[in-house]
């Protein structure tokens, strides 16, 4: 390729707090449109907005994670444009005070390390739902007032691969400190992409196109690497590129025109009158980071350091935050954690997969988990055993303890002093098998470990009855 | 008429006597307010009145407000009653939620009997602009002259007298200046004292809920019982509120008066400068200190255009929900932006939408530099003047306007220092967000006219003192149209 891509993110995140940005309204999802509202979220006159405290807090939880310089004094400033989905026409955010700038993220990428410099975050409230008809729209104003944070990256993101990483740290970040639900599929995170060419070496800006409604880290990646070949073939055609707002089309997956844009908007910016200034004292602004749950980072240092889970186990472990509280409280009960960690990344992720549900909705407690574990490490069963048991746990929730004995399992012997005793009387019932096996006759030590399993009722473990009927064999 | 002539201190006495109910009060109030010929209503609330008043059998010996009618600015939410700000854009929108000063009043069950009218949006200041039209000034019958605006129908009706006091709003001098021209007390208290939840935002920096009485003293109760922190405004003040009615008798001996040798200059009319002087001299008696000083003459005659722009810029803002989607009337357009467009052209009149324009010209990115963030810091500088000025006195002492109220279509030249200067000073008590209030001081061809006082942020108590030691020296408590006539 002749041209280096300078991309540039824009994601909005919908916090969960318990009520409304500037409004004492309940964030819900889900419930019947404009059922969570209060006078302010339909811009009633003389409606005045009190700042969400909790949404503070976790703008500050965020900014910290995202290594940002905190602003120890809140503002606010009106966004005014005219829109139908703009209750009060204009939009509360943060403009020339943003509660969090200059910060960065450091990526595993194909290419080793990449820091991604962040510009800003600031707070502010999301606008109604619409729901477009044929020749009508309605507007839900549930989501009106929702509180947001908006996450600003520099331009210094190069690829798609890039951008997808990016997207997916910001999103184990705010799901991790339990500020946002983050999924991209229901639009409690989303993405705006902005990218231009430019030839290698230059320091200037190419023509911002931006991309919109996506809502994957997928196709985000796959959006930009359909984006930067389509610019470059209109480059090297010779041909401009439009200042224009494209979405991806997943079927298709390619970018489509959605409107070229013409000058950028004049928001007028001017500071919210309605919210004097609030100072945040270092204690609030050290409870806040204090008091936020530990990020996946930290875990997978964790993992490996106190559990010497390997780097790739301790990631699997943090893809999703419920697998990892998982973990993390099955981890309190045992100190098999390799085992725990695969029994997790493997046997549970497969039927998550499978099933398409998350690990809060599955049969298993780490406790029942743990249990079965013990039932292992002990040898009282073997791995072949586990799993059935596992797979008779999934299906009715019962512990692994009464599944065991509804199966019939009976534990193994493990000592080897016992069934060393079986091994002599077994082969002083058949001499024959000694010889046989000296001739090099293989079929023999077969047949000799059948005959003890057979006297045993099989509970001897077959891995160490044939490991010390081997020995035997050798020294008589 | 046989009590609405009266103050609330003396309706007080007479229902706690039991010589009269709340309801004949409310019966009497809106028998006058439907035959009042000024266009001071926007609505009579007959049937919430009458049940309200109706309810109130047991006077409330410690509550002053008790059974006392009253009438709201029409741009004061008031909940399941019309609040149109006077403007046709808001026709038929009917509030969810009291106003927090509304529902303070209910509380100590004031009776409210009607909303007045505005200049429409409470922008302007001459109480012709309202989609009513014009509301007069109940000291002349002929029915050519302003009670000045923006808050004209509280000022008409308080003056008239149909009720004894009114709920206003004041931004740049929307109390003060129609007290003035109606003889009236009229008190915008520190900006974050009474709570601003449900009161229509013109210029949220400046707006600030007051209102008229007869008296300095009646002004005092209905502060005490308005004033204080409101979770629904995060900008209401925290400060506990002072027992002002307590506090007003305070010997003002020792007391700081400055008053401002420019805007003294400013005003033209003799017989106002002569009653002004006057109350100096009566305060000077009195063990006041009274100095004249001085206060660049530049920096007074840019409160007018610094006002326009900060309050038109706010305004833009403020009142873009008013699109013909949210609220307003429904207009035909293929586009959003076509019925916002068709909404707006037909809900705000011209001047309104030139006030927008202005603003949002203002507000521009290219414009903001060298206007609204100019005046922004003009407004600063301002400010440290005044509160420059206040360190060293207690008060601000200023003719509340040019003249008496002038007609209607005298016109005035916009750029003269008279207008500029006499006409706009009012707006310094916004812009430092001081409580200032303002009194009757003497009448020319029976029409009233007042001074006004300022004080340092909060010390309205102080405002009172001086303000009641105005009043007796002036002898013009409950001053009221019919009486004069």
């Amino acid at each position: 390729m002749n041209f280096e891509a300078v991309i540039g993110l824009e994601i909005h995140v919908e916090l969960k707090t318990k009520t409304k940005m500037f409004s004492s309204a309940p964030v819900a999802f889900g419930k019947e449109p404009n059922s969570c509202c209060m006078p302010l979220d339909l811009g009633f006159p003389g409606t005045l907005p009190t700042v969400n405290k909790e949404a503070v807090i976790y703008g500050i939880r965020v900014a910290n994670a995202l290594h940002m310089d905190i602003d120890h004094e809140l503002h606010f400033d009106r966004k005014n444009y005219f829109y139908s989905d703009l209750p009060k026409g204009y939009q509360i955010t943060q403009n020339l005070r943003p509660i969090g700038s200059n910060g960065y993220v450091d990526l595993n990428t194909s290419n080793g390390i990449k820091r991604i410099e962040i510009e800003r975050i600031h707070l502010e409230e999301d606008t109604c739902m619409q729901h477009h008809f044929r020749d009508y729209t309605l507007l839900d104003y549930n989501r009106a007032g929702v509180p947001l944070i908006e996450i600003v990256s520099r331009p210094n993101i190069r690829t798609g691969e890039e951008a997808q990483k990016y997207v997916e740290k910001i999103r184990s970040i705010v799901v991790f400190s339990d500020v946002s639900d983050g999924k991209m599929e229901e639009g409690s995170l989303r993405c705006d992409v902005n990218i231009s060419l430019r030839p290698y070496g230059s320091d200037k800006f190419g023509t911002k196109v931006e991309i919109k409604n996506l809502n994957s880290t997928k196709f985000i990646q796959q959006a930009i690497d359909f984006e930067i070949e389509r610019q470059s073939k209109l480059l090297l055609q010779n041909q401009t590129i439009r200042q224009e707002t494209r979405r991806y089309d997943e079927a298709k997956r390619e970018t489509i025109l959605m409107r070229v844009k013409t000058d950028a908007v004049d928001y007028k910016y001017f500071p919210e009158p309605n919210i004097t200034p609030i100072v945040l004292s270092d204690e609030f602004v050290n409870d806040a980071i204090k008091n936020c749950p530990e990020l996946a980072d930290s875990k997978i240092n964790r993992y490996i350091n106190e559990y010497s889970l390997s780097e790739y186990d301790a990631s699997l472990l943090v893809n999703e935050k419920s697998v990892s509280e998982f973990f993390d409280e099955a981890a309190k009960l045992t100190k098999s954690y390799k085992l725990l960690a695969n029994w997790i990344n493997v046997d549970i992720a497969s039927v998550l997969n499978k099933r398409n549900i998350s690990i809060n909705e599955l049969n298993i407690t780490p406790k029942s988990l743990v249990a079965l574990i013990s039932l292992i490490d002990s040898k009282e069963i073997s791995n072949n055993q586990a799993r059935d048991i596992f797979n008779k746990m999934i299906e009715t929730g019962k512990d692994p303890l009464t599944i065991k004995n509804e199966l019939g399992i009976t534990s193994q012997i493990s000592d080897e002093s016992a069934i060393m005793e079986l091994i002599n009387e077994t082969l002083n019932e058949f001499p024959q098998s000694i010889i046989d096996f000296k001739e090099g006759k293989s079929r023999a030590l077969g047949f000799l470990v059948g005959q003890i399993m057979k006297k045993s009722h099989g509970k001897v473990n077959p891995k160490i009855t044939s490991d010390l009927l081997l020995k035997e064999l050798k020294e008589r | 008429m046989k009590y609405m002539n009266l103050t609330i201190d003396q309706l007080h006495d007479l229902l706690v006597n039991k010589e009269v109910t709340p309801l004949d009060l409310a019966k009497e109030a809106i028998e006058l307010a439907k035959k009042d010929t000024n266009n001071a209503f926007e609505y009579i609330m007959e049937k919430e009145a009458l049940e309200i008043a109706s309810k109130l059998t047991e006077p409330e010996i410690d509550n002053p407000l008790w059974g006392i009618p009253f009438a709201i600015k029409d741009n004061i939410s008031t909940k399941d009653v019309p609040t149109t700000a006077s403007s046709n854009i808001l026709n038929g929108y009917v509030p969810l939620f009291n106003a927090t000063v509304v529902e303070k009043l209910l509380n100590k069950h004031a009776v409210p009997i009607g909303k007045t009218t505005l200049d429409e949006l409470a922008m302007g200041g001459t109480g012709t602009s309202g989609h009513l039209g014009m509301t007069y000034n109940p000291y002349d019958e002929t029915h050519t002259r302003l009670a000045g605006g923006s808050s004209c129908g509280s000022a008409a009706a308080t003056s008239a007298p149909i009720v004894p006091f009114a709920l206003g709003s004041d931004t740049g001098d929307s109390i003060r200046k129609p007290a003035s021209f109606v003889g009236l007390v009229g008190l915008k208290p520190t900006w974050s004292r009474i709570s601003r939840y449900g009161l229509f935002p013109f210029a949220p920096s400046l707006d600030t809920v007051g209102f008229f009485t007869r008296s300095v003293k009646d002004c005092a109760y209905l502060l005490n019982v308005t004033s204080g922190r409101d979770e629904n405004d995060s900008t209401s003040s925290t400060k506990p509120v002072d027992d002002y009615v307590s506090l007003i008798n305070k010997p003002v001996k020792g007391l700081k008066i400055a008053t401002i040798r420019q805007i003294n200059n400013a005003i033209k009319d003799e017989e106002v400068l002569k009653a002004f002087n006057n109350t100096i001299e009566q305060l000077k008696k009195e063990g006041v200190i009274v100095d004249e000083i001085d206060l660049d003459l530049n920096m007074l005659a840019s409160i007018f255009p610094t006002y326009f722009v900060i309050s038109c810029s706010e305004a833009t803002s403020n009142n873009a929900n008013l699109d013909g989607i949210k609220f307003g009337p429904y207009c035909e357009g293929n586009t959003y932006q076509e019925v916002m467009f068709n909404a707006r052209t037909k809900g705000f009149s011209e001047l309104i939408k030139r006030r927008f324009v202005f603003g949002s010209y203002a507000l521009m990115r290219e414009n903001q530099q060298e206007l609204f963030l100019r005046a922004q810091k003009n407004r600063r500088k301002i400010v440290n003047a005044i509160n420059e000025i206040l360190s060293q006195y207690d008060f601000i002492y200023t003719i509340a306007a040019p003249s008496v109220a002038p007609k209607k279509d005298e016109s005035s030249d916009r750029l003269n220092e008279e207008y500029l200067i006499a006409d706009n000073h009012l707006a310094l008590g916004n812009f430092a967000g001081l409580p200032s209030i303002t009194i009757p001081i003497g009448l020319k061809n029976k029409l009233p006219f007042g001074a006004n006082v300022m004080a340092r942020a909060f010390e309205e108590a102080k405002l009172f003192q001086i303000s009641e030691k105005i009043e007796q020296i002036t002898g013009l408590k409950n001053l009221n149209a019919k009486e004069v006539k």
